[in-house]
């Protein structure tokens, strides 16, 4: 995609409080994606996700702000003269109608010939592979087949933006990681811009070009996977995206030196707040990743990282990694380690937790 | 059949959990017919009958002179305040038996059944469908002097000669109102039980709960308030009812629904019969409003699991097997009740004798053939199809206008609205009778047809709109968004989507407001004038005697309306049938 391109869908300074309701759903939401980005919206039930991708659809207005699509304000556009679709999280498939039948009614609804719009149906569904199941109704069909057709049925027409309100919801674990690259390679192939709502991180982090974290209808964060996930603007988002230990640091002032404390340690290498020595100090606090901290024998040489004593309390066996429950005094850190390295691991015994500082991120205030 | 009843029921009276529906605030002028409606057919008329009770007469002509000259009256006599008590007392005790004949079976029927529940259900519900002239009828030929239970009892030799202790007293009218009451406890209390799921049995089970506990605790707490409704839909019945005691009641079995009747046409005092209708109004109103708030529960039953018994279970103990074995007897014997007088009324259309008694003279056909060169019986029927026809077309056309302005918010205030335009169904028969006959005088229409159409519509509507409404709410309601998001615009999405979606509600609604307009005597007797539709010629012919045709009569009508909801049951349930399995 070209850098000075003409973003595909602006959403520019949006409100919206529906009646009756005390806190707004969406709370001044801006942002823009760009033709065939993939571009999600991630965060917990009732952050105002769903209500943001309805009134992209047209089924909301808002009550402040404008919706533009490829340059063209659509705010008081009804839902049906809007080129962007829908794939539901019911999914939303007429009862009434064959599989092709679904997948062919937009195509109806557009004015295409009977034989045309057939055709083009038959190619849609090939290509989320349910040519063979044309005829089905769809109580014949599986969850994961149901999710295929709408999909099929909302790409059918080749809009420019696809909205998914978590389309993967209702499918099991191997089914969603299956659809994951569906859905990835479609959006490569047909370059259409995906907007995916959900509340699922791991969904939002391996498929998207760029992530919105929201929470109580603003948006908390916006960036790459990447930047979501290693560096957190926010408390609220270090937490919610991957799993992270939220510590209580004290920052100490000894002369114009500001040192991070943590349980009564010094920690080397953080970042300690801009400014004169007497406001810098103070509480703060400190984000570090399951997968960052390691664990070693008692004693073990830190190396430049940070580390404290404490004794295992319980051990979770995950599969890929155990998940280790340490408690350091006041404190538990959890820690994520390899599931075939972490023999050593069993409650009650006494370890050293270490991480990286690099791999911390500081909240102040 | 069962599903259209239980769906009117919940319908009509449960808070149903309702997803948002997609809110536009353009094409609010789709609310005004709503509006219309229920200032037309609603608001006037009973605001006409307050009016009138206000009114007083003289010389047998109503003069506009406001007064409490009736309510005056009515408050100095004590026959009447002992006569509307004995009303109350009657229908109540009848709700209330019906009520516990019909928990077991319902509970037989929702919780212990495993095969073939829907025959069972249909077949309680079918007498509700079931002219009620002709149940009413097929008692009283069981009760009188020359009835089958005299004549067996004679016969027998337990009585030496016919009593009269049968027909015409409080207690045939108790009987015979318990008779009517059953279906409609029946139908509430399956709607309640059967919403219950099975995790909570097993879950008080798990706890420690005996069968009885589990019952008292958990089935009867959230099965109260389908009793309650059931109460009410059979109480309302019944007491505005004015067929069934002048045809079995006598002097000792009046009731005050043919008080009222009476003023309107013997006595031709419409003030005093409108001010006797607020009275009965007023209080059947508050029995109502005591026994919901007897029947309310806390609570809102989650997820919809429903019933599901055990597929198997332990070999069952002799003292288990007793007690199924009763449980199955208290569930079929209400069938004999239910289907005993109209049995004996096919077979006496068949019987070559003007006496109904046994034994039977021997098989005929002469009083069908009686009633084939009946003229005016003919001519009874033509006006039935008519006027049926005309208010189904009428009732079903604004019915679904008016349950898709009220689902997708065109209404304002559509809780209020819903509840407004079925308020003519909860209305005693008799006093929406008086109601219509009013608001019709009022507009100078004609009486005849185009008055019964009027007064039908306003009944048979509100259960059209009821049934379209249900079906719309458990439509998903993505589907009209996936329509709309798909390029069709408001039209199209109603023709290609939204139609065929309830077109099963919407044919099944017509034929039941079918059913409803052809059986009606209560209502179209104050407004047919001298142009009587069938049941209201069979009701006149009934007056000056009774011939065996009209049990011909009888059986026919029973047959055809049976047919009617047999068809409409099929299109209702599995008419769309067409993918509708993953709905359910």
């Amino acid at each position: 995609m070209a850098k000075d391109s003409q973003p595909i869908l602006n959403v520019a300074g949006v409100d919206k409080t529906y009646e009756g309701a005390v806190r707004p759903a969406l709370d001044r939401i801006s942002f823009s994606v760009e033709p065939g980005e993939f571009f999600s919206i991630l965060g917990p039930s009732g952050s105002g996700k769903t209500t943001l991708l309805r009134l992209i659809a047209g089924f909301e207005r808002p009550d402040i702000g404008r919706i533009i699509i490829d340059g063209e304000d659509v705010t008081h556009v009804p839902p049906f003269r809007r080129d962007v679709r829908t794939v539901f999280q019911s999914y939303a498939l007429f009862p009434h109608m064959s599989v092709l039948e679904n997948v062919a009614y937009p195509l109806r609804m557009a004015g295409a010939r009977k034989a045309e719009r057939m055709a083009k149906a038959q190619e849609g569904l090939e290509l989320v592979s349910m040519g063979e199941f044309a005829a089905r109704l769809p109580h014949q069909l599986s969850g994961g087949q149901r999710q295929r057709v709408a999909l099929a049925r909302a790409i059918v027409c080749r809009p420019r933006i696809l909205l998914l309100d978590e389309p993967l919801g209702a499918l099991d674990l191997r089914l969603r990681q299956q659809m994951q690259h569906v859905l990835v390679s479609l959006q490569r192939e047909l370059g259409i811009a995906f907007v995916y709502v959900t509340h699922d991180q791991g969904e939002a982090l391996s498929m998207s070009d760029r992530v919105a974290v929201m929470s109580e209808g603003r948006i908390a964060q916006l960036g790459t996977p990447r930047e979501i996930y290693f560096d957190p603007s926010s408390e609220f988002v270090a937490q919610f995206v991957g799993c992270s230990n939220l510590l209580p640091i004290e920052f100490v002032t000894r002369g114009s030196e500001v040192t991070a404390m943590l349980g009564g340690q010094p920690l080397a290498g953080l970042d300690a707040p801009r400014g004169d020595a007497g406001s810098r100090a103070g509480p703060a606090r400190m984000a570090v990743r399951f997968e960052c901290v390691r664990l070693g024998a008692p004693g073990e040489p830190a190396n430049g990282a940070c580390s404290l004593e404490g004794t295992v309390e319980d051990v979770l066996f995950l599969g890929n990694a155990l998940e280790v429950n340490v408690r350091c005094g006041e404190m538990s850190i959890i820690a994520h380690v390899p599931s075939t390295g972490g023999e050593g691991a069993a409650p009650g015994q006494r370890v050293r937790v270490m991480f990286e500082p690099d791999n911390a991120t500081v909240f102040h205030g | 059949m069962a599903d259209i009843a239980t769906e009117a029921v919940e319908a009509g009276t449960m808070a149903t959990p309702v997803a948002r529906p997609l809110r536009l605030r353009s094409f609010s002028m789709l609310g005004w017919p709503v509006y219309a409606w229920f200032v037309a057919l609603v608001l006037v008329p009973n605001l006409l009958l307050i009016g009138t009770s206000f009114l007083r007469t003289s010389n047998g002509l109503i003069v506009f002179d406001p007064s409490v000259a009736s309510y005056l009256r009515l408050w100095n006599s004590a026959s009447f305040q002992w006569l509307l008590m004995r009303t109350l007392a009657t229908s109540a005790a009848a709700a209330v038996l019906g009520c516990l004949i019909a928990y077991p079976m319902a509970y037989y029927a929702a919780r212990v059944v495993q095969r073939g529940r829907s025959v069972l259900i249909v077949l309680v519900i079918i007498p509700l469908w079931i002219s009620l002239l002709m149940r009413v009828f097929a008692w009283r030929m069981i009760l009188g002097q020359n009835g089958i239970l005299n004549s067996f009892l004679v016969n027998s030799g337990i009585l030496d000669q016919p009593s009269e202790a049968f027909l015409y007293t409080g207690f045939s009218v108790l009987l015979t109102y318990t008779y009517i009451s059953i279906p409609f406890a029946f139908i509430a209390i399956f709607t309640a039980l059967e919403k219950i799921p099975h995790s909570l049995i097993e879950a008080s089970q798990d706890s420690g709960a005996s069968a009885w506990q589990t019952f008292r605790h958990v089935v009867w707490p959230l099965s109260r308030p389908g009793v309650a409704i059931g109460f009410a839909l059979a109480f309302l019945t019944t007491v505005g009812d004015y067929i069934t005691p002048s045809m079995v009641g006598g002097i000792d079995g009046t009731m005050i629904g043919m008080v009222i009747a009476s003023q309107f046409g013997i006595a031709n005092n419409w003030p005093y019969g409108s001010a006797i209708a607020v009275c009965l109004m007023v209080s059947a109103g508050l029995v109502l409003a005591f026994v919901m708030w007897l029947g309310q529960t806390k609570g809102v039953l989650m997820g919809d699991e429903g019933a599901k018994p055990p597929s198997s279970r332990a070999p069952r103990t002799p003292g288990e097997r007793l007690l199924r074995a009763g449980a199955a007897v208290a569930f079929a014997v209400p069938y004999l009740f239910l289907y005993a007088p109209l049995a004996i009324m096919m077979l006496m259309s068949f019987n070559d004798s003007s006496v109904q008694a046994f034994p039977l003279q021997g098989m005929t056909l002469r009083w069908y053939v009686e009633l084939a060169q009946n003229d005016a019986m003919l001519e009874a029927v033509q006006r039935s199809l008519v006027v049926g026809f005309t208010v189904v077309l009428v009732s079903t056309v604004a019915a679904t206008g008016f349950a898709f302005a009220i689902h997708y918010g065109r209404v304002r205030q559509p809780r209020f609205f819903e509840f407004a335009l079925a308020l003519p169904v909860a209305i005693p028969g008799v006093v929406l009778g008086i109601v219509m006959v009013l608001a019709t005088q009022l507009a100078h229409i004609p009486s005849g047809v185009p008055r019964t159409v009027i007064g039908q519509a306003s009944f048979v509507m509100p259960v059209i709109l009821m049934v379209i409404l249900a079906r719309l709410r458990r439509l998903d309601g993505a589907l009209l968004e996936a329509s709309m998001d798909a390029g069709a615009n408001h039209w199209q999405s109603f023709v290609h989507v939204l139609f065929p979606s309830i077109r099963g509600a919407v044919i099944g609604g017509a034929l039941l407001g079918f059913t409803l307009s052809a059986d009606d005597v209560m209502v179209t007797l104050f407004l047919s004038g001298t142009s009587p539709t069938l049941p209201i010629w069979v009701w006149n012919q009934m007056r000056f005697g009774f011939t065996p045709s009209v049990n011909a009569i009888f059986t026919l009508v029973g047959v055809g309306s049976l047919l009617i909801i047999l068809l409409c049951n099929r299109l209702l349930f599995r008419g769309p049938s067409r993918g509708n399995g993953s709905a359910s």
